[in-house]
């Protein structure tokens, strides 16, 4: 049926007036009586031993209320059960400038930063490591004592037979890639807020209340649990409005944790919010990835196999980071008919800041690789880039060549869509000198199909509850972080019952309400929790349809619900429904309003509580032909009582993914595709890249919301061209030099391009009514693309992203053989060989940061640098 | 990050302002438009025991027309103001522009013009918060005794990161300081003092109230050229100002009678390009000539890694950008 009455239409968000009013409420709006300010003591050294740590001034500080440390609770946890490396304040090392200290509660942030300056730390600095290709030969002083050679960990996959791929291949090529590393920048910074309970029988802390900016608010309540060594059921968690989380807040945040141990030392609730500079410490973005990549291809086009090395720049701690550097293999598949891969990949740790999961997690920096040599491929075989990737294309239903599930497949139409749409064919290459087109693809899974943690449990559960007005509540605990999740929700629910979606309220993301649902992350809520959604409201729906067929006198099967009715199919449809959508969703409502102005047989006006005397009246006019929703559900709980449904979703068996290690990442149950055309130009004197429209096709299966659709499709493009043009985390020595919205380039209005996102619907068989994920396939596409296109404006190749202008003009000079200028510390662009110390942006040529005289470990190390 | 405490002390007059200034000598900030100040002061960059907040001052503000063609500038006028005084757009293009580069829409309507010339030099190791600067030590300009940037000397190389001030030098401005010995009327060139750490010279207990754009300096084509990464919001990573005037000669333009170019953002302070006049001037303007102006100009720039984007590109593009200038200026791009 492709009649629907409330998904496929745009629709605004359900907490829409709530954000642009300003009446939200985010973590940070919140306030409770006694509630004190924490502040995080932040290390200043990349690596180092704690030998003391002594905070007797900062308690004697008037205001501050207590101050916690490492020994306040002394437990590791970490989002993946191999990775429990992180302890919330640190207890003997610290391993990145900004790694977490002490925290410090008090009534006023002036006080609590007073405080950060008075909590004596003897250090012993350690030698640190930040390129993670030295880290990988380290052998003493090690980042984890119980990693050697500071890796966190590798995957060596062979699928096929590559040695025979590339001998089958007519042109090989082969390069370097280097992608620097990104952070979300997400609106709103972290932020907790811990509270506890007093226990009546001990008068000790007792039940804790957090209220956090997470997308997880489950696994939060799981590490919570751990670290402070209480049963899960004695924890909530509540998200409050999120503003934005892009994976940043996917996982547990040291804040969260931190808030919890300092609310409980101080016995008064506790919030904690990052400023910026925290933000970008606290990180968890895409880490700077070196990739080796091998592709061959045979004169027509096929592709024969890949060999790719990935190094990952991973940070401090484990984070996300297995699971990262699996998706950077397991994702070569998928996209592409691929027979031959070989895989190596190594996480590599580093005394940075921790990287994690971020928007297109794994794939994004291998498919700027992937994509960028598929075009160098097309160019040497003389075929174009778009016919290429459409003589690659997989023959879906199949499984791919490294056992993921492929069914639905809107690949060939988005790039069909994308260069009709874009002149592509008209255009390519004959744009004048300075401006040029690329072609991209990207796919992404929707959901993983093995949580973190591995079970059979489902990864979503959602019930459903209608009272005997009519009001639909569905509680979920999926989270709503301004991707559009409630709307989703409330959307699914409607569209089931047949009823208004202003009808539908969605309880979300609080762990004593609602039951289990995994979180916001790797594209999983739409597919998951919306199946869901779709089987709760599905049971509900039967409970309403039996007692409607009773009143109606026929069968259940006969039943259509829509537009809040329930109404016979072959009976005469009343005057709502025949005009479909004209006078769609509140007339229903409207005709209960109409309804109202009559006086009722008892003589008295519905709407005020005069259910009896409404019932004598429907009695009298049974049987017929329809009833309103509101008499189908009073009929239903009369007839079943409480008018609850429960509808849950695990991915099947067969889409869960092979038996080789590490063959639980990249598996899904549906993959979304995208194929994207960047029109850019370059100026030859400066470098500078505009990129002045991007065409941009995304397979979401059904777009439920096409309106959020096409956000996420703008959303992705504009993040992408960030990462692909001006956005960079710049190091020295372990400092992060822009830690900042000032220094950290995001890209502005001014240059953002124009961009048409264009919607393809594949209908997916497992999908809520066909649909998949929206929201990061189509990211990795735009750098590749615009990569592409700055190839066919000028003809240089970057290897290296950012493409900022010192690369490029640098790249171009390189072509050029014209004056050698020293753009970017000596490193070819075009064909980079290491990482430098910082990206290349900057190139500082000093030693780096001396100690100040009065710093303690300058006096430790009298007459030079700590190191 | 949380503000330092201070006191707020809210002059009406120039007289009362200078008084305060005077009063509190040693511990005292001049709060124009903030836009730079309240960052700085969050960093801990400042942590002033009184903050003069000048927003009361009447006399300070607007553009005033003078009866011999020059123009007269409040020094608290804000650079939303100048961008779109229509008077300063048809006979000073120059400050226009370079005023309309400035940050982002909501920062020019607080932002002034007293500011951007009084702003602080700025440096990647500098404006950092607190617990980042612990980080590195500190440096020379604050809290610290070495510099990151240029290690082993002991020259602070903070740039001089204003957008209007290399269009001012060209224009031969003068500002007029008030302090308690009285009003003095300076050349804006004499103002810097091209080291990064004590880049003015304005006593803690003056105030630059007046900016003065003589009549001479009316009506030269005028064009700013602005290294950014991104199209708002950036502070210049490099910067070109040309004013030119030509001969005149009937309709046609004829050639070059006066020309002057200022570059900031590549130095400690914002500079006038030496010998720019000799090259250009009584010449017709070519791309031979407009690349030796580029040449020129690229010798006077200094940048160091003090932020974004390497020295050498920023150098480099201090040498494309005054080509384009120049060429702009001569009406031929």
């Amino acid at each position: 049926m492709t009649d629907f009455s409330i998904i496929g239409k745009p629709t605004a968000m359900v907490d829409a007036a709530e954000k642009t009013t300003g009446a939200g409420k985010y973590t940070d709006d919140l306030c409770l009586p006694g509630m004190l300010v924490g502040k995080i003591l932040h290390s200043p050294y990349p690596h180092a031993r704690i030998k003391s740590i002594d905070t007797t001034r900062a308690e004697r500080l008037d205001g501050v209320v207590a101050v916690a440390i490492g020994k306040d609770a002394p437990k590791t946890y970490g989002i993946l059960p191999v990775g429990h490396d992180e302890y919330p304040l640190a207890l003997d090392k610290v391993r990145y400038v900004g790694d977490n200290l002490a925290c410090v509660a008090a009534i006023s942030e002036g006080i609590a930063e007073k405080a950060l300056e008075l909590i004596d730390v003897d250090y012993e600095v350690l030698p640190a490591y930040f390129d993670p290709e030295q880290s990988m030969m380290a052998e003493t002083n090690l980042i984890h004592d119980h990693k050697p050679n500071n890796l966190e960990k590798d995957y060596h996959h062979v699928f096929g037979n590559p040695d025979q791929g590339f001998a089958e291949a007519d042109q090989i090529a082969e390069a370097r890639f280097i992608a620097n590393e990104v952070t979300h920048a997400a609106m709103e910074p972290h932020s907790t807020l811990a509270s506890f309970e007093i226990d009546p029988h001990t008068g000790q802390p007792g039940r804790l209340t957090v209220w956090s900016s997470t997308q997880v608010p489950y696994y939060l309540q799981h590490k919570l649990s751990l670290v402070l060594e209480m049963p899960m059921q004695q924890i909530r968690v509540i998200k409050p409005l999120v503003g934005g989380g892009f994976g940043g807040k996917s996982e547990v945040i040291p804040l969260e944790i931190i808030a919890a141990v300092a609310a409980r030392k101080a016995r008064a609730p506790v919030k904690i919010t990052y400023t910026r500079e925290e933000v970008f410490w606290a990180h968890r973005g895409r880490p700077r990835t070196i990739i080796d990549l091998k592709t061959g291809v045979k004169n027509d086009g096929r592709i024969t196999a890949v060999k790719a090395r990935v190094v990952q720049d991973g940070g401090a701690y484990c984070s996300y980071g297995v699971v990262t550097i699996l998706y950077s293999g397991a994702l070569l598949g998928a996209l592409y008919d691929i027979p031959n891969i070989q895989y190596d990949g190594y996480r590599v740790l580093t005394n940075k800041p921790a990287c994690g999961a971020m928007r297109g997690h794994g794939t994004v920096n291998v498919r700027f690789a992937f994509e960028s040599q598929l075009d160098e491929l097309a160019a040497r075989i003389g075929m174009d880039p778009a016919e290429i990737r459409l003589c690659n294309l997989l023959k879906p239903p199949c499984i791919t060549v490294n056992g993921l599930r492929v069914q639905s497949y809107g690949l060939p139409e988005c790039i069909e869509k994308t260069v009709n749409r874009s002149g592509w064919r008209e255009r390519k290459g004959k744009r004048p000198r300075g401006r040029g087109l690329g072609i991209a693809c990207s796919h992404y899974v929707s959901g993983a199909a093995n949580s973190i943690i591995r079970s059979d449990m489902p990864h979503s559960t959602v019930n459903i509850k209608i009272d005997r007005d009519g009001g639909v509540v569905v509680y979920t605990g999926a989270s709503e972080i301004g991707q559009g999740s409630d709307t989703m929700t409330a959307q699914i629910a409607a569209e089931t019952l047949g009823c208004s979606l202003s009808r539908v309220r969605v309880i979300a993301a609080d762990t004593d309400l609602t039951p289990i649902d995994i979180g916001s992350y790797s594209s999983r809520v739409t597919f998951m929790a919306g199946n869901a959604t779709l089987r709760a409201a599905e049971e509900v729906k039967k409970l309403i349809a039996a007692a409607a067929a009773r009143k109606m006198d026929c069968a259940i099967g006969d039943l259509q619900f829509r537009n809040d009715t329930v109404f016979r199919k072959n009976g005469h449809a009343n005057q709502n429904e025949s005009g479909g959508d004209s006078r769609p969703r509140l007339s229903g409502l409207a005709q209960r309003r109409e309804d109202a102005l009559q006086p009722t047989v008892s003589g008295h006006v519905e709407g005020q509580i005069l259910r009896g005397s409404l019932q004598q009246k429907r009695k009298d006019e049974f049987p017929k032909n329809s009833m309103t929703f509101e008499e189908a559900v009073v009929a239903a709980i009369d007839f079943h009582g409480a008018l609850t449904g429960t509808g849950s979703y695990a991915p099947p068996q067969d889409a869960r993914g092979g038996k080789h290690k590490g063959a639980g990442v990249g598996p899904s149950p549906a993959y979304s595709y995208s194929a994207q055309v960047a029109e850019v130009s370059v100026d030859e004197d400066t470098g500078e890249v505009t990129v002045h429209k991007v065409w941009a096709a995304h397979d979401c299966g059904r777009a439920l919301n096409p309106v959020s659709v096409e956000g996420q499709i703008i959303g992705s493009v504009w993040m992408g061209m960030g990462q692909a043009l001006t956005e960079e985390m710049i190091w020295k020595d372990g400092m992060l030099m822009n830690p900042g919205l000032l220094e950290y380039r995001s890209p502005s209005s001014v240059e953002s391009p124009a961009v048409e996102p264009i919607i393809v619907e594949s209908l997916d068989p497992e999908g809520p009514f066909g649909a998949k994920e929206c929201s990061e396939g189509s990211l990795a596409a735009t750098i590749p693309a615009i990569a592409n296109a700055i190839y066919d404006a000028v003809g240089v190749r970057l290897y290296e992203s950012p493409f900022t202008p010192e690369r490029v003009l640098a790249a171009l000079r390189a072509r050029k053989n014209a004056k050698p200028l020293n753009l970017t510390e000596g490193i070819d662009p075009t064909a980079p060989t290491r990482f430098r110390e910082h990206g290349g942006s900057l190139c500082f040529k000093g030693k780096g940061p001396e100690r100040h005289a009065l710093d303690p470990a300058r006096r430790e190390t009298p007459g030079g640098s700590p190191k | 990050m949380s503000l330092p405490p201070f006191k707020v002390l809210r002059p009406r007059s120039i007289d009362e302002a200078v008084g305060y200034l005077e009063k509190h000598v040693a511990n005292i900030r001049v709060l124009a438009g903030g836009t730079d100040l309240i960052p700085s002061m969050r960093q801990r960059l400042f942590s002033p025991e009184y903050v003069l907040d000048l927003s009361g001052v009447a006399a300070m503000r607007g553009v005033r027309p003078q009866s011999d063609g020059g123009v007269e500038i409040g020094s608290l006028t804000t650079l939303r103001v100048i961008e779109n005084s229509g008077f300063l757009r048809q006979h000073y293009p120059v400050l226009a522009e370079a005023a309309a580069t400035v940050a982002s829409p909501v920062l020019r309507n607080m932002g002034t013009i007293g500011g951007n010339i009084c702003l602080d030099t700025r440096c990647l190791w500098y404006n950092q918060s607190l617990t980042w600067r612990k980080g590195c030590g500190f440096c020379i300009k604050k809290d610290g005794d070495l510099c990151h940037v240029a290690p082993g000397g002991t020259k602070c190389w903070a740039a001089f990161s204003g957008d209007t001030p290399p269009a001012l030098l060209c224009l031969n401005t003068e500002i007029e300081i008030a302090g308690p010995s009285g009003v003095r009327r300076i050349p804006l060139q004499d103002f810097y003092t091209g080291l990064g750490d004590s880049y003015r010279k304005l006593q803690a207990n003056e105030l630059v109230t007046r900016v003065f754009l003589p009549a001479s300096s009316a009506d030269y084509r005028g064009v700013y050229r602005k290294l950014r990464v991104r199209g708002s919001i950036d502070y210049p990573l490099a910067g070109v100002a040309v004013v030119m005037r030509h001969s005149s000669n009937g309709h046609s333009i004829g050639h070059i009678a006066d020309v002057r170019i200022g570059i900031t953002a590549v130095n400690p302070a914002p500079l006038l390009v030496k010998g720019a006049t000799d090259l250009l001037a009584g010449k017709e303007m070519n791309d031979l000539l407009a690349e030796a102006a580029g040449d020129l100009a690229a010798k006077t720039a200094k940048p160091l890694t003090t932020s974004a984007l390497t020295p050498e590109y920023r150098s480099e593009m201090i040498r494309v950008f005054t080509k384009r200038a120049v060429l702009a200026a001569a009406g031929m791009n």
